[in-house]
């Protein structure tokens, strides 16, 4: 394992601007989480440490060494992607041994051998080694793709959105193992997806991809709870953060020049009776707890509440504000 | 052949369905319009196909079919009024101790494998060179593909004149190369050299054919393999053996299949360049059948080969497909 600086790192093709001037260190034994929309330039960011894509400026060290120069092969890297790319007509234990039958490893027949079954326990998939890899469920292939990464001991684990290919329940299972691998490993991983509860779970820190630009970087809590901009804001919570107009709720503590209020569930508070300023317009039953819908003024916004708080659509309820993050016009944080 | 029949069967059923469909729309009293609104979908399909089903059945089946009953008997397709016998197996027994025609096996075989042989690796590597995206890679595919694009007519009478020991763009550039003057060698007049200048002209035509499905097969191979493999430290050599050739090798199995069936019964090539000869060396099957049939006019032993040769082919291209089955499960 090793740690991994990447410095004004830029990357066009043609027109578009993929990445363009990231700094990013990943420290030995970190797990960073890159965070972002389609488009942003995680994938890019993690194509180029991996060396399958040139980049147009800037330095990439891995360890300490400048790869620029070095190909895939060179970077001792372990790329997850995000189909499943097994080799196709190679068994389970044929494609985790792949990486292992290199000339470049010198590997004893022994040694890959209890290098496989090792990490084939690890990941979960001992009891399929002899299958074809066509004939596993997505998952399992998923697994074998993850354990192909990690025979093989890199500097830095590559993933791209291994696991947005699998149901909700299996990525669920997936992410938790993941973790657990990365802990007991204490594997470097760059890891890129653009589910919140991924990135919230797995990252000890995550970064903000916006249009090519690492926008924040920071531990999940401070990025949730401090988010520089409103884009920021916006990539975690669920449900999403309100983002209303300044003059919709006035708490009268906003900072001179905000102009947009960020209200998560834990910055709006409800009174039944007295001053109705809100009106419910739906209430979404989730089970444990209610999506409500309320309107103020021309303004919606969604919150969670209680499931057994008496409102139903039409009620009219008061609506505050309870600390919640001022922006400016700009959309960075005001302070 | 195939492809001529196939579009027979396909303008015979639009002509039907769209005099159908016409005679329907075109102010068709009541009762008759709602009949065909009220056809079934199974039988609208049958009234699709019945034309191509017929149509197959009196130019395929039915040919097949009468020839099987002529194998057995004495016909002469000369003296069709001549009284129709009964030979029972003779005609089979005939042609199968009959050293004229196992010399045409043999010619055929020698064939088959060499133009497959040459037009998969050819094929192959020019696939594989294609497919690296450089510019201009379409062009170039489309030049190679030439070949293939002409008629056999065109391409066999061509070369005779490259063939030409005077004259001829081949033997002038053989000697170019080796030193040997041009008309020291006849390519189509030599016992030895005559099979190769019909397995040379053969590879040119339709290696281009070879190429084409290898290169959908290289194709198919999404790029993330390779970069998998590239991540993984595996050299071009062993992404080539280990990735390129696994999963491109039922499309090359594919191409072998085709290329084999079609000559098997390689005719055109060999009647236009050499018409068999010099003496008999390049006889193949298909030229023998014919003049079993139609120079020596006996219909019923042709018959009885013509069968031999169809289930010769039917059963190693059945045993064939069965292996490219299971490659392609792997």
């Amino acid at each position: 394992m090793a740690e991994v600086i990447l410095k004004g790192i830029s990357k066009s093709f043609g027109e578009t601007r993929a990445v363009s001037n990231l700094d990013l260190i990943i420290a030995d034994g970190e797990c960073v989480v890159l965070l972002g929309p389609t488009g942003a330039g995680k994938t890019t960011t993690l194509r180029l440490i991996a060396g399958l894509e040139r980049a147009d400026s800037g330095r990439i060290t891995i360890g300490g060494y400048d790869v620029a120069q070095e190909a895939p092969a060179g970077r001792d890297v372990a790329f997850v992607f995000q189909q499943y790319s097994l080799y196709p007509h190679l068994s389970v234990y044929e494609n985790l041994a792949f990486p292992l039958r290199s000339p470049a490893r010198r590997l004893g027949k022994d040694e890959i051998d209890r290098r496989v079954r090792d990490v084939a326990r690890m990941v979960r998939i001992d009891h399929k080694l002899e299958n074809r890899s066509t004939r596993l469920s997505g998952g399992e292939m998923q697994r074998v793709a993850i354990g192909r990464a990690l025979v093989r001991r890199p500097s830095i684990f590559l993933m791209d959105e291994p696991l947005s290919s699998l149901d909700a329940k299996l990525r669920a299972e997936l992410r938790l193992e993941l973790k657990r691998i990365q802990k007991e490993l204490g594997a470097t991983l760059l890891y890129v997806t653009h589910d919140q509860i991924e990135a919230m779970t797995m990252a000890d820190r995550i970064g903000i991809l916006a249009e090519g630009r690492l926008v924040q970087i920071g531990t999940p809590r401070d990025i949730y709870s401090n988010p520089a901009n409103t884009h920021v804001a916006a990539r975690l919570g669920q449900p999403h953060i309100n983002l209303i107009p300044v003059d919709v709720l006035p708490d009268g503590r906003a900072p001179a020049g905000t102009r947009t209020v960020g209200a998560r569930t834990e910055h709006l508070e409800i009174s039944l009776g007295g001053n109705a300023n809100a009106q419910i317009d739906w209430v979404e039953h989730l089970g444990d707890q209610n999506h409500l819908h309320i309107r103020v003024g021309d303004c919606k916004l969604i919150t969670l509440a209680n499931p057994y708080l008496p409102v139903k659509p039409g009620d009219k309820i008061g609506l505050a504000l309870k600390n919640p993050l001022y922006f400016g016009a700009d959309g960075n944080r005001m302070y | 052949m195939p492809k001529f029949r196939k579009e027979t069967q396909v303008t015979s059923v639009t002509d039907t369905s769209s005099s159908i469909l016409g005679k329907a729309a075109q102010a068709t009293p009541a009762p008759l319009a709602s009949r065909i609104r009220g056809i079934s979908d199974r039988t609208m399909a049958w009234l699709f196909i019945t034309p191509a089903i017929v149509l197959l059945l009196a130019i395929n089946i039915f040919p097949l079919i009468w020839a099987v009953y002529l194998s057995f008997t004495n016909y002469r397709a000369n003296r069709p009024n001549a009284p129709l016998e009964n030979v029972g197996l003779s005609n089979y027994s005939r042609v199968l101790s009959d050293p004229n025609i196992w010399q045409a096996m043999q010619t055929t075989a020698h064939f088959v494998f060499w133009t497959i042989f040459l037009q998969t690796l050819i094929g192959f590597s020019l696939a594989y060179l294609i497919d690296r995206k450089f510019r201009g890679h379409a062009f170039w595919t489309t030049v190679i593909l030439v070949p293939m694009m002409l008629s056999p007519a065109v391409v066999g009478n061509f070369w005779r004149f490259l063939y030409q020991p005077q004259i001829g763009l081949f033997n002038y550039i053989v000697s170019f190369l080796t030193g040997i003057p041009p008309s020291s060698f006849e390519m189509l007049g030599s016992v030895q050299l005559s099979p190769w200048a019909i397995i040379i002209v053969d590879t040119w035509m339709w290696t281009p054919y070879v190429m084409l499905i290898c290169l959908a097969g290289l194709r198919s191979i999404p790029d993330y393999i390779y970069e998998a493999a590239e991540v993984d430290r595996a050299s071009l050599w062993r992404q080539f053996w280990s990735i390129t050739l696994p999963m491109a090798l039922p499309f090359i199995m594919l191409a072998v299949l085709f290329r084999g069936i079609e000559n098997f019964k390689m005719f055109d090539m060999v009647t236009l360049l050499t018409g068999g000869g010099p003496g008999s060396t390049t006889e193949v099957a298909s030229i023998t059948l014919k003049r079993e049939a139609f120079e020596s006019w006996r219909t019923g032993r042709a018959s009885a080969f013509a069968i031999i040769l169809f289930v010769a082919v039917f059963g190693l291209a059945n045993i064939y497909v069965k292996a490219l089955n299971k490659v392609k499960q792997r």
